[in-house]
């Protein structure tokens, strides 16, 4: 490296400085010039955050949002070159730190997650779409699904409830679909139930419908297998017009 | 009218900029950190605008002013895009926005040492041999001096001499320094390696203090601004010309007109008709 030392104590002082609001002594510049670089920096990554991040910045009172975002910014380097990319840090960032705001709001992570979702799946680079036709036999054939989704798990329904409102009573078990339909680019999210996990989960591995129920059948409620396909082909159905289910297999 | 003229390509502004017809630049200018690795929407998006129009790159993360290590996994993205978007020019701005492995997503000012001279010339020679193409490095807006042993005359002179790179001249950012540090802006650019210039940025800006500017790229430009750039142009041969607006954007009509305005100025200043100018000529749109 060519840079000598103190040129290296300036650089890092002034960046340390707007990452923490802390001025070094020796760092050599105009004091009373210097805290525009702060609010600079601090704005372009408090605006980022924001705006992925709205749910949770609504349900947050202001001067707690600030202070995490501060203490977030201040603790921890930020490693995105693409700023879109840098409140995944700050969702990482919460879970990986015990904090008496998540004991206050239990809920915080979920909704970070989902809200984090949101603009993966919106951002994300496009995966190969795989060739399908569009009828099919909803038992025997292998169907084909839009290759951009996730499912989430939660412990309280964020996606369905204003975090205000929700409480302890509302924890369990949730689970949501969320995928990028492919001729708007909109993000569509689904709540689904344990079941629809797994057999989505099942059809994603190109495993026929009629094979996915054979192996649920002893673990459910149903009377027949009837029954279970008369339950579980509407709701196809149903993901086929929303664009999650794009077809079925050419074989 | 010529393709001297472009424009930032800002999200905010894509749709209507897309249908209306109402923004007729010459040429976009971009940011890779914002368009790569990216699908969907704005892919799309992107991929429309990139149908039209000659893009032109300006990044924000390369941070050339750093102490530590270039990123090559990021350069190599960017080559890739610069490839895919068959891009003429990569510029990036003289500072900092990386430091101790953490970015900033802003531009902090460098010192203006010789150590730093060596340090940085040595990075861009560095990105110029990856990416295969000259760089041009721009001179930023900086509202304080860092442990300053030079002028930043100097400073920007002998890098681009030492790196054998081109200069991208914001002629708005020679203005808010001028008035920050209070120097005269003409003599500033007289000053410059103006032989080494390869595009130009205009831009708007906010006066904070009685003192003091800071460079917002969220206001029109300023009449002195444009004066300026008429005094500048005079000197430089025929580059790009780049008008950046990044916020509180306003009707696109307004945008356009700021771009007839460059337009007729560098009529007047540039030789366009002529055969040897127009090598430079950056989009043939
Ligand atoms: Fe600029």
């Amino acid at each position: 490296m060519n840079l000598q030392k103190n040129t290296y104590r300036q650089q890092s002082d002034l960046a340390n400085y707007c990452r923490t609001n802390i001025l070094s002594g020796s760092l050599k510049v105009r004091k009373d010039r210097v805290h525009h670089y702060r609010r600079l920096v601090f704005n372009v990554v408090d605006d980022s955050l924001r705006s992925a991040y709205p749910l949770l910045n609504n349900l947050l009172p202001p001067k707690q949002w600030d202070l995490l975002v501060k203490e977030f910014f201040a603790n921890h380097a930020c490693q995105s070159t693409k700023i879109w990319q840098m409140p995944e840090e700050f969702y990482q960032y919460v879970i990986s730190k015990e904090s008496a705001l998540k004991k206050k709001y239990p809920l915080m992570e979920d909704l970070m997650k989902f809200e984090w979702t949101e603009v993966e799946l919106f951002m994300m680079e496009n995966e190969a779409y795989p060739s399908f036709k569009t009828k099919g036999d909803w038992l025997n054939d292998v169907m084909i699904i839009n290759p951009e989704y996730k499912i989430l798990s939660f412990a309280y329904p964020v996606h369905i409830k204003n975090a205000k409102y929700i409480t302890a009573s509302d924890k369990g078990n949730y689970f949501l679909l969320g995928f990028r339909e492919k001729e708007t680019g909109k993000v569509q999210f689904m709540d689904i139930s344990a079941i629809y996990t797994v057999i989505i989960e099942n059809i994603a591995k190109e495993i026929k419908l009629i094979d996915i129920i054979n192996a649920l059948e002893g673990q459910l409620n149903f009377d027949s297998m009837d029954s279970m396909v008369q339950q579980i082909v509407p709701f196809l159905k149903k993901l086929k017009e929303k664009g999650f289910i794009l077809g079925f297999k050419v074989e | 009218m010529n393709n001297y003229i472009g424009i930032g390509f800002r999200k905010e502004f894509s749709d209507e900029f897309l249908s209306s017809g109402k923004l007729k630049p010459g040429f976009i200018e971009v940011a890779p950190e914002n368009w790569m690795g990216i699908g969907g929407y704005w892919k799309k998006i992107f991929k429309q605008v990139t149908e039209k129009y000659l893009v032109l790159a300006h990044g924000l993360s390369l941070s050339i002013g750093s102490p530590e290590d270039l990123d090559w996994t990021f350069l190599k993205q960017v080559k890739d895009f610069i490839k895919e978007y068959d891009i003429q020019i990569y510029s990036e701005h003289l500072s900092y926005s990386k430091c101790d492995n953490a970015h900033l997503y802003d531009l902090l000012p460098v010192p203006f040492t010789e150590d730093a001279i060596k340090h940085i010339s040595n990075r861009i020679k560095h990105v110029q041999d990856f990416l295969e193409m000259k760089i041009a490095i721009e001179n930023v807006s900086y509202y304080t001096p860092v442990a300053a042993e030079m002028t930043e005359l100097e400073f920007i002179n002998e890098i681009v001499s030492e790196a054998d790179c081109n200069l991208l001249l914001d002629v708005n950012n020679v203005y808010v320094n001028a008035f920050n540090h209070k120097y005269n802006a003409i003599e500033f650019i007289h000053g410059l390696p103006l032989e080494k210039v390869s595009y130009i940025h205009m831009a708007g800006h906010e006066q904070v203090e009685p003192d003091l500017i800071i460079d917002t790229h969220g206001a029109n430009v300023i009449e002195l601004v444009y004066d300026l750039f008429d005094y500048t142009t005079r000197f430089v041969r025929p580059v790009p010309v780049l008008l950046e607006r990044d916020f509180n954007i306003p009707d696109l009509e307004v945008l356009q007109d700021e771009i007839n305005k460059l337009n007729r100025i560098i009529s007047i200043n540039w030789d366009l008709q002529n055969e040897s100018t127009k090598k430079h000529i950056p989009a043939a749109v």
